[in-house]
């Protein structure tokens, strides 16, 4: 995994027990989890009574470094050797590794969570309707005489209300069978995909 | 043989064989499972061979025959080397069968072992994981939205999205990088007013996008200067901060450059009344970017030089509508509506055309001024030449003066100068003697340090490479490092998913147990061979001391045998004696090869007995009925036919 300076120096700072001691560490590793996960932006959360001995700079220093670290590991999913791999090397001791990874498990369904709600996600259809019209003439041709289908798809949106709501439209006979057919496909190569 | 056995079955099992639980051993197989496990075996073993073979035994006697010859070509193909025919399936003897399975499970697993060998690479791992994950999601069913648990409303459901925006954050830590120490306004800053990382954006869905692409632009920012010390900052050979500066000056002189051709090219827009400040900040844009700057404006700009644009060319005309409107509405009193649009335009006209004429004076004017200017230029310059002339002259003037000064007495002063020029003279000589004395020495010290620096130079170009050779070196070791991690990871993961009903211990217990017990053996068979050795060489002495006693005593005897009679006779019993006892002792090894021939004969018959002649002789005869029969059949039908 790979950690860019400040993140490293920032994390240096944390793991070194002369600035940190255990239990601002402990406190400063809970509010980085805590200020990720909070749904409002809290400007005093680093105004904890434990931190309060220790500069303000450094503090504000650790705790992007903490927050960034943080993110990067559940983005590529780290296990525990490579957590504390990385973490050793910075160096923590085997104490802190130990308290941080138990929080970085508590939190790490929470924070895939948010980072699986970053970008954009199609509507899950969830069901359909569908009612067969025929079509006898129209303004230009007297005689047409062709079955048409009207579909409406129940989606569940995945935008920003995940309502519910419809998408009308009608397909000729064989534009339902190409679609029909690339369900198929795309049900199949799901199948596909699974068979690794 | 019960652990080959038990391997073997195992390995029959592995590769589709559906050996039942009840069968421990060789023996227990019957014709049709072994036919079956041959046939797997060769079909794992070789697809293309294998495909032609029927793993079930057909009923007719003479397919099954041709199963059998089958079965033993493509034996024979896959290079077993042991005596093998049809006669091998259909009727079996155990070692027989025993080895041929035993050649083709050796072949069976090492392909696997080959293709489980390569590393497969992240990616593959990857898909994996994603192909379990789908696997994992398709297994549950879809349930409606109200439902759903939590858990699977993680899954079923993408719940609200947000965008990934990203916003600038402001961090503590980018002055302290630079190394300088940071302005103290600035430190009061950062510890007073400077918000949390996680407050800074303006809402709390940009948090996690905007620290994700922070970390991700200051890990390129970091990457492209390594690239770039690497390629070009190591061979100018100045420390980190030296090439920065370096390079900072270069990127300042630029932009001056350009700055500088960009204002000094006359701007056509200038001339007009419009204000050129648009013009010329578009210019200075397309000269950055590098394209020829062409008379008219630029066919398209940027967004910024639009409004830019827009704003100030629209301004002149805006305020004249606004101050003619302003400077209209004034007077108005009762008047009628054209009567007031009448005044207007008459004095937007006039205003117009005062605006105009203005306009012109301040051209005219700047004209004028710009003459102006050139003249006093001109003049100032004149003025100068004219002073350094005047200042020529007035030495000249001096020197001539001091001249007419001595003329009255000559000659004195002719030698007083003299005497001055000789006294010069002498001192410049001293004084290039002196200067040689001191030049020598210098010049040699120049001439070392100069073949100093050039070894210097040298010296600093070698380790230049080396320590281009140790970052490549480097760069390699960590690379392989990382690719040796990912692969043990990968190879203990795959251990653990292997499947552990093979007890390797057991194995290696037994292998070693067995290991050991021929070791044992063969010490026993060393010490019967020295044994048997020892008793070789008693046999041998012994043999070789009765010969010679048997030969001193008959020389002996024949001596006396020739003046005594009783003496003769004796002679004569005694080579009786030895001729009988030779016999004895060729008796008794006759005996031991005979005993010997018996205990070979009585294992042959063992193992002829093993081999179930019997029953497989009787099989032979029924089979032998059967084939009779179906020719009979085959006969008649032809006969019919």
């Amino acid at each position: 995994m790979e950690l860019s300076d400040s993140v490293q120096k920032g994390l240096q700072s944390i793991a070194d027990p002369s600035l940190f001691d255990l239990k601002s560490f402990t406190v400063l590793i809970d509010i980085a989890f805590r200020s990720l996960l909070s749904a409002h932006a809290d400007h005093g959360i680093l105004a904890d009574p434990v931190l309060e001995h220790i500069e303000r700079v450094l503090v504000k220093q650790c705790h992007a470094a903490a927050t960034t670290c943080i993110l990067e590991m559940v983005k590529q999913n780290a296990d525990k050797s490579t957590i504390s791999s990385c973490l050793e090397d910075l160096p923590f001791d085997a104490e802190r590794i130990e308290i941080f990874f138990k929080s970085y498990q508590n939190h790490k369904e929470e924070l895939e969570g948010v980072l699986a709600s970053l970008g954009s996600q199609l509507p899950h259809i969830n069901d359909v309707s569908w009612r067969l019209q025929y079509h006898m003439k129209n303004g230009h041709v007297h005689k047409v005489n062709e079955p048409f289908y009207l579909l409406s798809l129940n989606v569940e949106n995945g935008g920003l209300e995940g309502s519910a709501k419809d998408i009308n439209f009608s397909c000729t006979v064989e534009q339902l069978q190409d679609l029909v057919g690339k369900m198929k496909d795309a049900a199949k190569s799901l199948e596909k995909a699974t068979q690794m | 043989m019960e652990e080959v056995d038990k391997i073997l079955i195992h390995a029959l099992r592995q590769s589709g064989t559906d050996v039942a639980e009840d069968i421990q051993s060789v023996k227990q197989f019957t014709s049709e499972l072994i036919v079956e496990a041959v046939v797997r075996c060769v079909r794992v073993i070789n697809p293309a061979l294998g495909g032609g073979l029927s793993p079930s035994l057909p009923p007719g006697m003479s397919a099954r025959f041709r199963v059998g010859m089958g079965l033993a070509q493509a034996c024979q193909d896959l290079g077993y080397k042991g005596e093998i025919g049809y006669q091998t399936f259909l009727y079996s003897n155990e070692p027989e069968i025993r080895s041929l399975l035993m050649f083709l499970v050796e072949k069976l697993p090492r392909e696997s072992a080959e293709a489980s060998d390569q590393p497969a690479g992240k990616s593959v791992v990857l898909q994996r994981a994603i192909a379990a994950k789908i696997k994992a999601q398709l297994a549950l069913p879809w349930l409606p939205p109200n439902c759903r648990l939590p858990l699977l409303c993680k899954t079923q459901s993408a719940g609200p999205s947000l965008s990934f925006r990203a916003q600038p954050l402001s961090l503590p830590y980018s002055t302290k990088s630079t190394g300088k120490a940071a302005s103290k306004e600035l430190r009061a800053y950062q510890r007073e007013v400077l918000l949390p990382v996680t407050a800074q954006p303006s809402h709390q869905g940009a948090v996690v996008a905007s620290l994700l692409e922070q970390h991700a632009s200051e890990l390129s920012a970091a990457q492209e200067w390594d690239s770039e010390w690497n390629s070009q900052g190591l061979l100018s050979r100045l420390t980190p901060e030296e090439y920065r500066s370096r390079k900072m000056t270069r990127l300042h002189k630029r932009i001056e450059e350009q700055l500088r051709s960009a204002t000094s090219e006359p701007s056509p827009e200038s001339s007009s009344g419009v204000p050129g400040s648009s013009s010329d900040l578009a210019q200075l844009l397309l000269s950055f970017q590098g394209s020829a700057p062409g008379d008219h404006l630029l066919p398209k700009g940027t967004h910024f030089t639009h409004t830019q644009k827009f704003t100030f060319t629209q301004d002149p005309g805006v305020l004249v509508e606004q101050m003619a409107a302003v400077a209209s509405s004034m007077p108005l009193g009762g008047q009628s509506e054209g009567e007031v649009q009448a005044s207007q335009q008459a004095e937007l006209a006039s205003l117009e055309e005062q605006l105009q004429q203005v306009a012109l004076r301040i051209d005219r004017l700047t004209d004028h001024m710009k003459q102006m200017n050139l003249t006093v230029a001109q003049v100032t310059n004149e003025l100068k030449d004219r002073e350094l002339g005047n200042q020529e002259k007035e030495d000249t003037m001096q020197v001539k003066k001091q001249t007419v000064d001595l003329l009255p007495d000559a000659e004195n002063n002719l030698a007083k100068l003299q005497m001055l020029v000789e006294a010069s003279a002498k001192r410049v000589v001293s004084l290039a003697a002196q200067w040689e004395k001191h030049r020598a020495p210098l010049i040699d010290e120049h001439r070392r340090l100069k073949e100093l620096c050039t070894n210097q130079d040298m010296e600093s170009s070698r380790q230049l490479s080396e320590i281009k050779d140790l970052h490549e070196k480097i760069r390699e070791s960590a690379e392989k490092a990382k690719k040796k991690e990912t692969f043990y990871k990968q190879l203990i993961s795959e251990l653990e998913n292997l499947p552990k009903d093979v007890s390797r211990s057991a194995y290696t217990l037994r292998i070693l147990e067995i290991v050991g017990n021929i070791k044992k053996q063969k010490e026993e068979i060393t010490k019967i061979l020295s044994d048997t050795k020892e008793l070789q060489k008693e046999i041998n002495n012994l043999t070789g001391k009765l010969d010679r006693t048997f030969a001193v005593t008959d020389e002996l005897v024949f001596k006396d045998a020739k003046k005594d009679e009783s003496v003769r006779k004796s002679y004569k019993y005694l080579a009786a004696l030895h001729e009988n006892c030779n016999q004895l002792i060729q008796t008794i090894e006759d005996t031991g090869t005979i005993l010997r021939e018996i205990r070979d004969l009585e294992e042959q018959i063992e193992t002829e007995s093993g081999n179930k002649t019997v029953a497989n002789l009787e099989r032979i005869l029924e089979d032998n009925k059967a084939i009779r029969a179906e020719n009979l059949a085959l006969a008649s039908k032809v006969r019919e036919g």
